[in-house]
């Protein structure tokens, strides 16, 4: 991993080099990690936690193996139902998952990142209905037959 | 039986069988023949029979089989099939676990018209000599559907196929008007459920049915519980939840919705001003996602209206406008000017175009999600619902109409034939539901289908609602009112098939169907989506305008 050798070249200069000084430079890196090891790297220190919650980096993360692009317009639509980071967690690693079975290189195609948000939508829109869909506690005599 | 025994017998027995080859080649069959097995064409059901009890017989008792396997046991000529078989089944101590009374095999196939004396379970028996005549005759025209109910294991089979056996008797019983029969069938079945897993399988569709049609013999007013107008307060409020929870626990109407709304996108193409008429809202669980693909769709969003039809909400609670608003939230979040109407109505044909305000300007899309076949009931009274209806959405020119429906035929006059149909319609379905594993959503899936099937079972008349009728059928119906079809692209088909491998176990199916899409389960379709335009009217001027909003009353 580049911060080990970051961090080795940190100790033989003799702290003339201090990652954390250079942000541009540690989100470049952080850039090019996947989810879990973005999770790994926001338990690192503080300054970490911030970047790895920046939701550029999870942008370029969804968007990293698209052949093309995504249209500008997509942007202010997935920040309001919930941002890049959740987009990646409940649609674009699943998908992608399950749509990929054994390839390394994950190209993603138009219609992919066409459902993803769809499917991102519909779920925003699930949390918005939130308690009358889903408390069926009141309804629990709907699992009892009805005798008449 | 002593191996000695056998022996003589399997000695006498190819000894006539070699006899019989000489003086008759022609009774030996020639297939089976060709393989190196010899067995008389006459006995090939004998043989049949026997090596499924055979099979039943090693399945369930490996320890005999591992003495069969021994050293010190005589294998017989196994050429002769027959004698081979039944040698072989004295051999296992226990005699099969089967009751004596289980039909054969073959009379479980079910075609209209069947002999109720065929059926009686006094009569059959295992031996084949004195079998009647119309077994024999069952045997040549069957075929076993491709969508039989999964087996489990042996004994499960037999009691699982008697199921099948006593509900088919017990439907005909009742088409026959022979309801003490029907009664004590329903006593035998129900006593028989106990003695079957009922948490999957054919134990658990064979109970729904049974439900179903004890509440059609013993108490048939009390059917219209589930049909017509339903009162009570939490009536709506069930629907919605049940509803909910079968769009989770399986991807029949996620297909539905997004099939429909690719179909909605295309043909809104270009268009700034457009309205969606939705004829059963529920929670409006399908137009998220086509708010945010107006969203992002190239040329920017239009002006959305939703017109969302669905009963009224009792004690005070106005449920479409609060799914409006919910709607609303989420369109303003992502920019695209939306405007919503509700319009409460208990039954479809109490809808009228005035109240739905479509102006001239807008691209009107008609989405209808399994509503239709309701509106097939008819009065003689009365003109067809399902003709005014189709009638005045010709008259609003929709771009598209949207056609989502069972593919199924539980409309036919016949109860018998209705009551075969659905047995294997939502056996199928229940297959497929098998492998979802969300609780409670699973659970209340269930009842979801579980009140279909009553309705489809112990209703009559105005009650029955869930009248489906299978796609070829709607497609004459809508061509002869005036539509024709708008072929679903590639882009509808390949969305519903990324949308399968993401949601579902493997099993189901996604089919296009002469420009309509079918989603199945193992190659037997069950849900189908069409898309159709209406076709100008020759009469009217292009563009045809409602006139009747002009003088309509505020709702």
């Amino acid at each position: 991993m580049r911060q080990m050798k970051v961090e080795e070249k940190e100790k033989e200069k003799k702290a003339k080099f201090q990652m954390n000084d250079h942000i541009d430079i540690l989100i470049e890196v952080l850039k090019r990690l996947d989810g879990p090891s973005l999770g790994v790297a926001a338990c690192v220190c503080r300054l970490w936690c911030t970047l790895t919650r920046s939701d550029s980096l999870w942008e370029h993360l969804c968007f990293r193996h698209v052949s093309s692009p995504p249209p500008s317009s997509v942007r202010p639509v997935v920040v309001a139902l919930g941002g890049y980071k959740r987009l990646y967690m409940v649609c674009v690693r699943p998908v992608l998952s399950r749509l990929r079975n054994s390839d390394s290189e994950l190209v993603w195609t138009r219609d992919e990142v066409q459902l993803s948000l769809s499917l991102f939508c519909v779920d925003y829109y699930e949390r918005r209905l939130g308690g009358g869909a889903t408390s069926a506690s009141s309804l629990m005599f709907l699992c009892n037959p009805v005798n008449v | 039986m002593s191996p000695y025994d056998s022996a003589t017998s399997a000695g006498s027995s190819s000894g006539s069988s070699s006899a019989s080859s000489s003086t008759k080649p022609a009774d030996i069959d020639g297939l089976l023949a060709g393989a190196g097995y010899k067995v008389r064409a006459s006995d090939l059901r004998h043989v049949a029979q026997r090596l499924e009890r055979l099979e039943t017989a090693m399945v369930n008792s490996p320890v005999e089989l591992s003495q069969l396997a021994s050293s010190d046991t005589v294998h017989y000529n196994p050429s002769d099939i027959a004698s081979w078989v039944d040698s072989l089944l004295s051999e296992f101590n226990h005699t099969p676990s089967l009751p004596s009374d289980l039909p054969d095999l073959p009379d479980i196939v079910v075609g209209p018209g069947i002999n109720p004396t065929v059926k009686n379970e006094a009569d059959a028996t295992w031996t084949d000599n004195d079998a009647p005549p119309q077994q024999q005759q069952n045997m040549q025209s069957l075929t076993i559907p491709p969508n039989q109910l999964t087996v489990v294991t042996a004994m499960e089979e037999d009691s699982g196929i008697r199921l099948v056996h006593l509900l088919m008797t017990c439907a005909e019983s009742v088409q026959r008007g022979e309801f003490s029969l029907a009664g004590s069938l329903i006593d035998e079945m129900q006593s028989l459920l106990r003695r079957v897993n009922t948490t999957c399988g054919i134990g658990k569709v064979a109970g729904y049915f049974i439900e179903a049609l004890s509440r059609r013999i013993f108490t048939p007013q009390a059917s219209s519980l589930f049909g017509g107008s339903v009162s009570g307060s939490a009536s709506a409020y069930e629907n919605e939840l049940l509803y909910h929870h079968f769009y989770e626990a399986c991807p029949y109407l996620k297909f539905a919705h997004f099939t429909a709304n690719q179909a909605i996108l295309e043909a809104f193409d270009g268009h700034d001003c457009v309205h969606v008429i939705d004829f059963n809202l529920m929670h409006g669980l399908q137009w998220p996602a086509l708010i945010q693909a107006l969203a992002l769709r190239p040329g920017g969003p239009p002006l959305l209206r939703l017109t969302g039809i669905g009963p009224p909400s009792p004690d005070g609670r106005d449920s479409l406008r609060e799914i409006g608003l919910r709607l609303a939230e989420l369109a303003r979040s992502v920019n695209v000017r939306f405007a919503f109407r509700g319009v409460a109505a208990q039954r479809l044909e109490d809808v009228k175009p005035w109240m739905l305000q479509v102006n001239s300007k807008e691209a009107v899309a008609v989405n209808s999600i399994m509503q239709l076949h309701r509106l097939l009931g008819s009065d003689p009274n009365r003109s067809p619902p399902i003709e005014i209806v189709l009638g005045w959405i010709r008259q609003l020119n929709p771009k598209i109409m949207t056609v989502i429906e069972h593919e199924a035929n539980h409309n036919q006059p016949g109860f018998m034939d209705r009551f075969t149909e659905s047995l294997y319609y939502y056996s199928t379905m229940f297959d497929s539901l098998e492998a979802c594993t969300l609780q409670p959503e699973k659970a209340l899936a269930e009842i979801y289908i579980q009140r279909e099937i009553c309705n489809v079972v112990s209703c009559e008349g105005s009650a029955r609602f869930e009248r489906h009728e299978p796609l070829a059928k709607w497609r004459s119906r809508l061509g002869q009112a005036g539509f024709s079809p708008s072929h679903l692209g590639s882009n509808a088909f390949k969305q519903a098939r990324m949308l399968l491998t993401l949601f579902s176990a493997e099993g189901y199916c996604v089919e296009e169907n002469e420009g309509c899409l079918t989603l199945g389960w193992h190659s037997r379709p069950l849900i189908s989506a069409s898309a159709w335009q209406a076709v100008p009217d020759a009469n009217s001027p292009l563009g045809i305008v409602n006139h009747h909003h002009n003088n309509h009353n505020a709702l």
